[in-house]
């Protein structure tokens, strides 16, 4: 009997490669003497469909492919997961792969990456391609939370123009229509570390993730994780999910609607969530830990204070370690030290402005979009919105919180030697008549953010040269 | 007006790099009244590159982009007297581009499917030889109408 073989192949703008890959695997197929049918996924929709009885049929499956093209369907089947360049350049092999029989069977959600299999040479050992495949998961997550920290973000920012107390009832700039905008970005805000959350978790568990991801992405927000939280969340229900996923394999048929509607959600829920709970409560713990630990540091010296206030704020951005240095300053506030929150609004302004910075110096590392969030955040990071860098530390959080803190610190570390004060909470650049000094520490802000911009921007350069050499070596994404 | 016309083919440009490539098929595009602005052409397909390379077998590129400057769907060819850096499959040289113009907004999929048989037609190898050995304009024209009507 003829060895009957199904494909899908897709690319991100659908009008070339996809259908190049498909020329390639017919045509490949034909010279080995075998059946094919081979779907695509373009511009202009997916044609040539495979049913379910095509996929039963299949004695193998290549997935050839820079975008999702539903690979969920092809579970228990052999299966062949490659960038849609591989088939275009080198389409015989992946043919006489599945004519072997030497591909391993696609178990549930997470398909059998590239390092598996043995005919196609590939540079990246697995660990490269583990790297790749928590990348892809974490980039889903950021970029549904990117319009998220710009909406409320901005909004917030507008807020602040009509007086940073204009939320406040009790204040004499009280204005009920900016109170009102505070209120709707701050729940745009508030979302990002759910969704953050929620979108990681859909991308490694696909619909039961996402439901899961979302609570648990709450539960973090809640017990005020930050968006280093959100993270852990996010892989945590995603892989749990994908337990369950295999635990429930043995049950029959029938039972699949249920599993839907009523076993992922609730038990995933159950472990999840409480699991979640336990991971987060010490949060508070910690905040109070830290927050004590830094009132005894309030009158030691500029360099050491401005170090440990530029790393708290910007190693997590709204969460713990952040909120601990912000608390502290708005406590020494009340306390009558005008000095301390002067280095902690430096800090916290500075992240966002670093991203600015860096998209406008190193233009061609940073995306269409990528730059358009960037230049936001010259707005936000003028009003104390820290959150917006979050998208840009989510993405690659190893190289870029640290690059972070360093520019943090030096702003930090700047404004306590040119001894500013700062009598206000927050509003960024919008206090700057109240502040004392306001020149020297406007410059503070600036040297920081622009040590840290020259930094990350290197360090984007960095991972694209990697990058283009990794797709040198396995032509891949097309 | 059609996706591939006889005055959408240039040969014999003596490129630096692919940015000039670039330069010459926008500017094709732009006279033509295929697009409204070079630079934005230029851009969009110095981006979709930035992605991947778009660069092929044996000296050929498919450099494509779907971009607001772009007013209809257009074939424009652009050939090379010297060989150009692409970081190609195959790692050779380009000397024949065949670029993809798509509209932001793309009404019919007629187009669509035009483009993309050119794609599937420089999978054989046969098709790719008589591109190389074409000897001018009008021979090109030919060989790719030929897949175009099918």
């Amino acid at each position: 009997m003829a060895i009957k073989i199904i494909a899908a192949t897709g690319c991100p703008t659908g009008i070339a490669h996809t259908f190049m890959a498909q020329e390639a695997l017919e045509q490949a197929a034909k010279r080995h003497g075998v059946e094919i049918k081979v779907e695509t996924h373009g511009q202009v929709g997916i044609q040539n469909p495979l049913t379910p009885e095509d996929i039963a049929e299949a004695d193998g499956v290549i997935i050839a492919a820079d975008k999702d093209v539903q690979a969920e369907r092809f579970a228990g089947k052999r299966v062949i997961d490659v960038p849609v360049g591989k088939a275009i350049k080198d389409p015989d092999a992946l043919i006489e792969q599945i004519i072997s029989g030497n591909v391993p069977i696609f178990r549930g959600k997470e398909p059998v990456t590239e390092e598996k299999d043995v005919n196609v040479e590939t540079r990246s050992g697995s660990g490269a391609a583990i790297g790749h495949t928590i990348y892809k998961h974490l980039m889903n997550g950021v970029s549904h939370m990117l319009p998220f920290v710009v909406a409320g973000g901005v909004l917030t920012a507008i807020s602040f123009l009509f007086g940073i107390y204009s939320f406040d009832p009790k204040s004499s700039q009280y204005n009920e229509f900016a109170a009102t905008l505070k209120t709707i970005g701050g729940m745009g805000m508030n979302l990002m570390v759910p969704v953050l959350c929620a979108y990681i978790a859909e991308s490694i568990a696909k619909r039961p993730g996402l439901v899961i991801g979302f609570i648990a992405g709450m539960i973090a927000y809640t017990n005020g994780t930050g968006f280093l939280g959100g993270i852990i969340g996010g892989f945590l229900t995603g892989y749990i999910m994908l337990g369950l996923a295999w635990a429930f394999k043995k049950l029959p048929k029938v039972f699949d609607g249920l599993k839907a509607i009523f076993l992922y959600p609730v038990i995933g829920l159950f472990i999840v969530g409480l699991l979640m709970w336990v991971l987060s409560s010490p949060m508070e713990a910690i905040n109070k830990g830290l927050m004590s630990f830094l009132t005894g540091f309030q009158h030691s010296n500029p360099v050491l204070l401005g170090i440990i206030v530029g790393s708290m704020c910007a190693f997590d951005m709204g969460g713990p370690v952040n909120k601990a240095a912000y608390v502290t300053g708005t406590m020494l506030l009340g306390q009558g030290n005008y000095y301390f929150m002067a280095g902690v609004s430096a800090a916290c302004i500075t992240p966002p402005l670093v991203t600015g910075f860096a998209a406008l110096f190193f233009r061609k590392y940073f995306d269409q979009g990528e730059r358009n969030a960037a230049y936001v955040n010259f707005i936000l990071g003028s009003t104390h919105i820290t959150e917006g860098a979050i998208p840009f530390a989510a993405k690659n959080p190893l190289t870029t919180i640290p690059i972070l803190m360093v520019g943090s610190s030096i702003s930090a570390i700047l404004t306590y030697l040119f001894k500013v004060q700062v009598p206000a909470p927050h509003g960024g650049f919008l206090v700057l008549p109240v502040v004392t000094r306001p020149f020297m520490w406007v410059t503070a802000i600036l040297t920081g953010s622009i040590i840290g911009a020259i930094l990350y921007g290197f360090s984007r350069k960095h991972s694209t040269a990697q990058q283009t050499e990794n797709r040198e070596g396995i032509a891949s994404v097309i | 007006m059609a996706i591939l016309t006889l005055d959408n083919i240039h040969r014999g440009l003596i490129a630096k790099s692919q940015v000039e490539v670039f330069q010459a098929i926008a500017n094709t595009a732009v006279k033509n009244g295929y697009a409204t602005h070079a630079d934005a052409v230029i851009q969009g397909l110095k981006d979709r590159e930035k992605e991947s390379t778009t660069g092929f077998l044996d000296g050929f590129a498919i450099p494509h982009t779907k971009n607001a400057a772009i007013q209809r769907p257009g074939i424009i060819v652009q050939t090379m007297e010297n060989g150009v850096e692409w970081s190609s499959m195959d790692g050779q040289p380009v000397k024949i581009a065949i670029a993809m113009l798509i509209p932001e907004s793309e009404a019919g999929t007629a187009h669509l499917n035009y483009l993309s048989k050119i794609a599937k037609m420089l999978m054989h190898e046969e098709v790719r030889k008589q591109l190389t050995h074409a000897q001018n304009e009008q021979e090109i024209f030919d060989i790719l109408s030929q897949y175009l009507g099918e």
